[in-house]
């Protein structure tokens, strides 16, 4: 762990390698760029053509030599890598360090699965988005894609952009390995949850605000799940986002890296080194704390692993969404509209931060103006997107603003 | 829950209703007609009453006539697609409800016909002289919602019936939001093709409805299927209703819809409706930010009407209305996106309002109220 957290390499002659590596990377790029239009992308999950030669790995022989000769992966964890296949659901900040740091490595099927589109407050943390991504208005999961590819040709690499829902999600990750965890939002992390306990899959739980995070590898039968800690998702005033709260790049990178070493644990067949344990890294004052989750609780039994009550993905405990008649907008109930009020203020004073106008508040409703859309958000937590007649688009601008 | 939506369609039903449907379902719940069985014959003999019924509510003559369809829209889009034929034109309305208006404009676009939609006066009418004014030697229909379902003004129909039938053109009247409140009758006014649903004002249950069909129409069915008889024929018996009704058809439906026609009493509901609705137009219109978009007066309505709050949107004050005070009524263009053009309401749309025969006046005040504490926040 402290590895990851410190180790960084030796800092001696970084400035000659770093021009030896340019000019390496020139030659590459052009011989690239002379096989491979950079409009060219095939949204059918197969590897681009091109790059013969490389593509297939032959012709690069030593790619994960210094990964082989770490020696809990060597020649047969490699094979396990490049045999193994990884869902990965949503491709932002955490998902795009995950992608790339998967794919150098190896992961012979990486399926990608992402409903948003980049804008500019993304590159300054997802690693994989640019400038001309955005000039070309690429869906995430289609840009990370392009750029994986040319990293490693020799891996399969499935761009979806499509919502994560109840109706898709045992498809998206019946045949994973292991799924990873880069989404934005409590509800889709359950039903993650809840599909991995149901088909006895590991998963790997991040989560990153500020310059803090959590991480916690799930292993069906031998971990604690994400239900075992948190059995209900917080109220929206008490789970900031990152377009509310902000975040750092460093920290998503930490917490994006301690995922894929679980991940890479897990898919070389060493989930038995796997403790049941949230890490949670404060990066900004480098403390890193690991809690024992006890998969076994005393009290009472958790709803998911422990009764095997799946209530996300029956839809029970999932947010409902119904676009409304007439003009662009769609209404957005949480499933826990039934419990307590949330907080106005503390909702009042999160949409501030983003609004575009004063936030218009009764004690009825809050209603803010937020890029090209307008959010009303009413006690009990439901809330009405204006700006939109996609529900997909609707659920991820209040995972986004308020949170679930 | 206070349910002020009778419009989208009325709730709660009678208990009569459910329990026959049970009833069915338990003791009967065969196919009608088909078979020859016991059993068959008495849901054929339940079926043909309704039929028979539905046909005296509406004084047509031949019960045959009486197509029972999925829902109003279902037999809405069975006439109009029928009906139609390349290089009609056709003359409709800006009150229509988009189960006649996108049939219409999906015809339009096809190239198939042409279409004039006649506008509505400041009170909420059309005049019949703008729907004579735009007959054309190819006008083959005119088609009609004989209420608003936005604002609930009741159309001067028998005037378009005589224009129709003056100029040979077959006249479709949608009585989606007069049939079970208002008298219906297609004899005297002309119509050709009357198309109404089972879960609104007859407080049947939904997944039914009906299409009347003069017997001078020439309609196609445009499907085909079984109808429990004449299965040796290769196409579509020319014999009514099968010609029309291909399917097994919503038995346990119509015989919901057999309970309520059985209770209902069109004169005293209505009177019931306008009495609440008067009463709560009463109650708003003092209300400072309160506008009524459309306040003809009560006794030329159905039970619908339709108001804004001025620096309010209409889903706000909706969602506001649920889930502060647990008020169901519908936000939005009411599928009648040309209605709110002509009233001014469009994209916003507007608030509606619509009791039923059983909202008290209770609940009116309640609503009067919860209209009054949100205006006063907004």
């Amino acid at each position: 762990m402290a590895g990851v957290l410190y180790g960084g390499g030796a800092a001696v002659s970084v400035g000659w390698h770093l021009g030896w590596f340019r000019a390496y990377n020139r030659c590459l790029m052009s011989a690239f760029s002379a096989r491979e239009p950079r409009d060219q992308y095939s949204g059918d999950g197969k590897p681009a053509e091109a790059a013969s030669g490389i593509a297939d790995g032959t012709a690069a022989p030593d790619r994960y030599s210094r990964q082989v000769l770490f020696e809990p992966i060597g020649d047969a964890g490699q094979q396990r890598l490049l045999n193994s296949r990884v869902t990965l659901i949503g491709c932002g900040a955490l998902g795009t360090v995950i992608a790339s740091t998967l794919v150098r490595a190896g992961i012979g099927n990486v399926r990608i699965c992402d409903r948003d589109y980049i804008e500019f407050n993304n590159l300054q943390r997802q690693v994989l988005f640019d400038e001309d991504d955005i000039a070309r208005n690429l869906p995430k999961a289609v840009a990370a894609a392009d750029k994986l590819r040319r990293i490693n040709s020799g891996v399969a690499v499935e761009p979806l952009v499509t919502d994560v829902n109840i109706d898709n999600i045992e498809r998206l990750v019946a045949d994973a390995d292991v799924i990873l965890d880069g989404t934005d939002n409590f509800e889709t992390r359950y039903l993650i949850n809840d599909i991995a306990i149901k088909l006895g899959k590991p998963w790997v739980y991040g989560a990153v605000i500020g310059a803090t995070g959590l991480v916690m590898p799930v292993i069906p039968g031998q971990t604690a799940c994400l239900r075992c800690v948190f059995e209900s998702a917080p109220p929206p005033e008490m789970s900031p986002t990152c377009d509310t709260a902000g975040v750092i790049g460093p920290a998503v990178n930490i917490v994006a890296s301690l995922q894929c070493v679980a991940a890479i644990k897990i898919l070389i067949g060493s989930s038995s080194e796997i403790s049941s344990t949230l890490t949670n890294i404060d990066t900004w004052t480098g403390r890193l704390t690991q809690l024992n989750i006890n998969p076994v609780r005393s009290d009472k039994p958790c709803p998911c692993c422990g009764q095997r009550n799946f209530e996300y993905l029956t839809g029970e405990r999932t947010s409902s969404t119904t676009t409304l008649c007439g003009r662009n907008a769609v209404q957005i109930r949480p499933a826990r509209s039934d419990a307590a009020k949330v907080d106005f203020d503390a909702i009042a004073a999160k949409l501030a931060t983003v609004a575009r106008e004063p936030v218009a508040r009764s004690k009825f409703m809050i209603k803010a103006d937020i890029g090209e859309y307008t959010i009303t958000v009413f006690p009990d937590g439901r809330a009405i997107v204006k700006g939109t007649k996609l529900a997909d688009e609707a659920r991820s601008v209040y995972a986004r603003y308020i949170g679930h | 829950m206070i349910y002020l939506d009778n419009a989208s369609t009325t709730y709660p039903k009678p208990s009569t209703v459910l329990s026959a449907m049970e009833r069915y379902m338990r003791e009967c719940g065969v196919s009608p007609g088909r078979g020859g069985y016991s059993a068959a014959n008495d849901a054929e003999r339940m079926v043909a009453d309704v039929r028979r019924k539905l046909t005296q509510l509406v004084s047509g003559s031949d019960p045959a006539h009486m197509v029972f369809t999925g829902s109003c829209t279902d037999a809405l889009n069975l006439a109009l697609h029928g009906v139609l034929r390349e290089g009609d034109h056709v003359i409709t309305t800006m009150l229509e409800h988009n189960s006649v208006s996108r049939p219409l404009e999906t015809l339009r676009a096809r190239g198939m016909i042409t279409l004039t939609r006649v506008a509505f006066n400041s009170d909420g009418f059309i005049d019949p002289a703008d729907i004579a004014a735009a007959i054309t030697p190819q006008t083959r229909l005119i088609a009609v919602s004989h209420a608003s379902n936005v604002i609930g003004t009741i159309q001067p129909v028998a005037e378009v019936g005589k224009i129709a039938a003056e100029h040979g053109a077959y006249y479709l009247l949608d009585a989606a939001q007069t049939v079970g409140v208002v008298d219906i009758d297609v004899a005297a006014w002309h119509v050709d093709l009357l198309a109404f649903p089972a879960h609104k004002e007859l407080l049947g249950p939904p997944g039914l409805g009906a299409l009347y069909v003069g017997s001078n129409v020439e309609i196609a069915a445009y499907r085909q299927g079984g109808t429990g008889a004449d299965s040796a024929h290769p196409v579509q018996p020319d014999e009514w209703p099968a010609h029309l009704e291909a399917g097994t058809p919503n038995t346990v439906g119509i015989a919901g819809l057999a309970a309520a026609l059985a209770a209902l009493n069109p004169a005293k509901a209505l009177a019931h409706i306008r009495t609440m609705l008067a009463r709560f137009e009463e109650g708003v219109s003092e209300v400072e930010r309160v506008r009524n978009v459309c306040p003809a007066p009560i006794d030329a309505r159905v039970g619908t009407c339709a108001l804004i709050i001025d620096g309010m949107d209409a889903e706000d004050v909706g969602a506001v209305l649920d889930e502060s005070f647990d008020i169901a009524a519908r936000a939005g263009l009411h599928c009648a996106p040309y209605t709110h053009r002509v009233l001014g309401t469009f994209p916003a749309g507007a608030l509606r309002i619509s009791p039923g025969p059983f909202t008290t006046a209770q609940e009116i005040d309640a609503a009067v109220n919860a209209i009054r504490e949100v205006a006063a926040s907004a």
